[in-house]
């Protein structure tokens, strides 16, 4: 049994008036993957962006309850979230590199934050980051050329090289496949299974296959809530609330 | 079975659509074509017209430079050269243009010739001092009259007392003509010069200079300041009814009639700060406010054509607000923005009001060499010929509205290369 990364008690969000998550309380290991499941609009991305602190960038939005990073609270405002965020990295729905070289993609995390003193560091920390993100086989004679004359699936790839380059702790990473065609998917699920084993990794999908695929647990969203969580062999195997029986049955969603 | 689609209603319906479709086509193109006709009828007018100010008419003149007319020696230094009598030179040369003249003939002479001549004689000699005791054939400036008779500007088969050339001086005229001695020439000072009182010497580079210094001012001032509020707006500002009663404002403030910003700028950077008149740091400064609200309207629209997903992923990666603006949506707002900022100072290019209200009408007859020193703007220039009752001062009129359109021109051009040389990326 892994040691707690992540443990949130309580969390309640609001979007103005509405609630869109309902005292969510969940532990998420370290090094391991937990996929998070769940009809769309459940609040399964706006819990991801909870643990980096995303929410504070829409005005509405109202988070309280309580969750902690290394047993650290983070919902606080005395929390730095640009240290917090640099801890956590996070991929997208979309492929979003930088309108910028594949190089610079990557080193504009270590830049930021003044992690490499040299240009060689640099470099380093760079080509480390695609090989390990699988990239850089693909694209390390063509460094200089823009991040966005990519493949959609390479971009993906890109973005999570620019993630691990700050090496973080955590990776929260939102449908990163939706996007993809089968193969890139692959790519990526294989990807992540490696990965886990230097990071923890939260991982919104809405692929069943996908979560019992690349994950160790799961958690089970609807309408708000979080229904269920445990191993996703049990969830997808035996699941103990009906709706989750409901949903990986193929009933609704 | 029949077609569901070969129904006569439908194919009637059918044709009715394509013939407004030929309709639209049709009224369409009419409209271009008579866009194009206008636009094409305005240059050719300004051309038309324009054109003959590029020339000018120059007497060919026996200059004798003697020693003693002069009253210098062979041996002079180049301070003495200075110093020499050409207008005695040039009083003589005249006075024997022709043969036989009058005292009388030769006053009329002489009002046939610019009073630029004892300047082109000496420059002449200072350039060739050996020529010194030597007579030599000179293309001198003739008199902006002269100038129209020939260019066919001036009508001579009017009363002598409404011509500008008398009849004495019309036979001159002929006489130089009949013997080839009235030529034209590129005409170097409508480049070279400020304006002048004598239409024959009068130029745009004053103003020309004068419009690039205002111009430089604008962009100094509007582009940061345009640039920094637009970007406070759109990424720092708290929603509020404050900002939003600003960013209404700046709308209408895009609105006001340009002659109000005149009038602040006689009122307060005048009459209240003490800004020096007539200068481009004024006018710049009127027309800097003026050209704002374009910059940041075009500023902030690119601030938020730049795709949310980028800063998101910026703030991601633990960059700092200020970070996330500045390392990707200012770069990439960029093009959009001095798309923005040229047309704004394409507008404030052709502005006269204002300028008028703030002294950049005075006559000035030196090409300004700073931002603080009274200077015209080129389309006040235009005005100001436009004004005047000379008939040589109506063909740089044209001539000077073809520079400010090549000036448009080439601000456009630098748009359309900056909008195709930074294409969005994303
Ligand atoms: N920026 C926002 N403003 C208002 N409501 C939002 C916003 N983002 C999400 N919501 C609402 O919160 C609920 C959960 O959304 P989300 O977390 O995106 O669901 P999921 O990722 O599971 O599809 C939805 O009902 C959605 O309408
Ligand atoms: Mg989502």
């Amino acid at each position: 049994m892994n040691n707690v990364k992540v443990s949130t008690k309580n969390v309640n969000v609001h979007y103005g008036t509405k609630q869109a998550l309902h005292r969510v309380t969940l532990d998420i290991n370290e090094k391991e993957v937990t996929a998070l499941i769940g009809p769309s609009g459940c609040g399964k991305s706006t819990f991801l962006r909870c643990i980096n602190r995303m929410n504070d960038l829409i005005d509405i939005c109202k988070v309280d309850g309580s969750i902690t990073v290394d047993n650290e609270e983070i919902i606080s405002d005395e929390v730095d979230v640009v240290s917090l965020r640099s801890k956590i990295g996070m991929v997208f729905q979309k492929p979003n590199p930088f309108p910028k070289s594949i190089f610079d993609n990557v080193a504009y995390g270590p830049t930021i934050h003044g992690i490499v003193e040299t240009k060689t560091d640099l470099e380093e920390i760079v080509h480390s980051s695609l090989k390990r993100a699988g990239l850089l086989k693909e694209v390390k004679d063509r460094l200089h050329e823009p991040g966005t004359s990519l493949s959609g699936g390479q971009q993906q790839r890109l973005c999570i090289a620019r993630a691990i380059a700050v090496n973080p702790d955590i990776i929260l990473m939102d449908e990163p496949c939706s996007a993809l065609d089968p193969i890139a998917t692959a790519t990526i699920e294989e990807l992540i299974d490696e990965l886990k084993n230097k990071y923890t990794i939260v991982i919104v999908t809405h692929s069943m296959q996908q979560a019992a695929r690349v994950s160790q647990r799961t958690g089970f969203f609807h309408l708000g809530e979080l229904v269920e969580t445990g191993e996703t062999q049990k969830i997808f195997t035996n699941p103990e609330n009906e709706k989750t029986q409901g949903y990986i049955t193929g009933r609704f969603g | 079975m029949s077609n569901q689609f070969s129904h006569e209603k439908i194919i009637q319906l059918r044709k009715k659509r394509s013939a407004a479709d030929r309709r639209f086509k049709t009224y369409g193109l009419i409209a271009t074509v008579i866009g194009m006709a206008i636009l094409f009828f305005l240059l050719f007018t300004i051309f038309s017209k324009g054109y003959s100010s590029f020339q000018k008419t120059v007497i060919e003149l026996d200059v004798t430079f003697d020693q003693e007319t002069l009253k210098i020696t062979p041996n002079a230094t180049y301070e003495e050269q200075v110093e020499a009598k050409f207008f005695k030179v040039k009083k003589n040369a005249i006075a024997n243009a022709l043969p036989d003249l009058s005292k009388k003939d030769i006053k009329l002479m002489k009002k046939m010739f610019s009073i630029n001549v004892d300047k082109e004689i000496k420059e002449y000699f200072l350039q060739n001092p050996n020529i010194l005791n030597t007579t030599q054939k000179l293309l001198v400036t003739a008199h902006s009259d002269v100038d129209q008779m020939l260019k066919g500007n001036a009508k001579r088969d009017i009363e002598e007392k409404k011509r500008k050339l008398n009849d004495r001086q019309l036979e001159f005229f002929d006489e130089f003509v009949f013997t080839g001695r009235l030529k034209s020439k590129f005409n170097n000072f409508f480049f070279t010069n400020a304006d002048s009182r004598h239409p024959e010497l009068a130029g745009i580079a004053g103003s020309f200079v004068g419009s690039l210094f205002t111009l430089i001012t604008v962009f100094l001032l509007a582009f940061p300041i345009g640039i920094g509020a637009s970007i406070y707006l759109e990424e720092f500002a708290p929603k509020n009814k404050f900002t939003e009663l600003i960013e209404v404002n700046i709308a209408n403030l895009a609105a006001v009639p340009s002659i109000v910003f005149g009038l602040l700028g006689l009122g307060i950077l005048l009459n209240v700060f003490g800004f020096p008149r007539s200068t481009p740091l004024v006018g710049g400064t009127v027309l800097a406010l003026m050209t704002l609200p374009t910059i940041i309207i075009a500023c902030r629209a690119s601030l938020k054509a730049v795709p949310p997903s980028i800063k998101e992923g910026a703030l991601a990666m633990g960059a700092s607000k200020m970070q996330a603006v500045f390392h990707h949506q200012v770069p990439l707002a960029l093009p959009g923005t001095l798309t923005g900022t040229i047309i704004g100072l394409a507008q404030a290019l052709g502005e006269t009001a204002p300028l008028i209200m703030i002294g950049m009408i005075a006559f000035i007859p030196n090409i300004p060499t700073g931002f603080t020193e009274p200077s015209a703007a080129l389309p006040v220039q235009i005005y100001l010929w436009v004004e005047s009752a000379e008939r040589g001062f109506q063909e740089k009129t044209a001539a000077a509205i073809m520079m400010i359109l090549i000036f448009l021109f080439l601000m456009n051009a630098i748009a359309v290369f900056l909008r195709s040389r930074f294409e969005r990326k994303w």
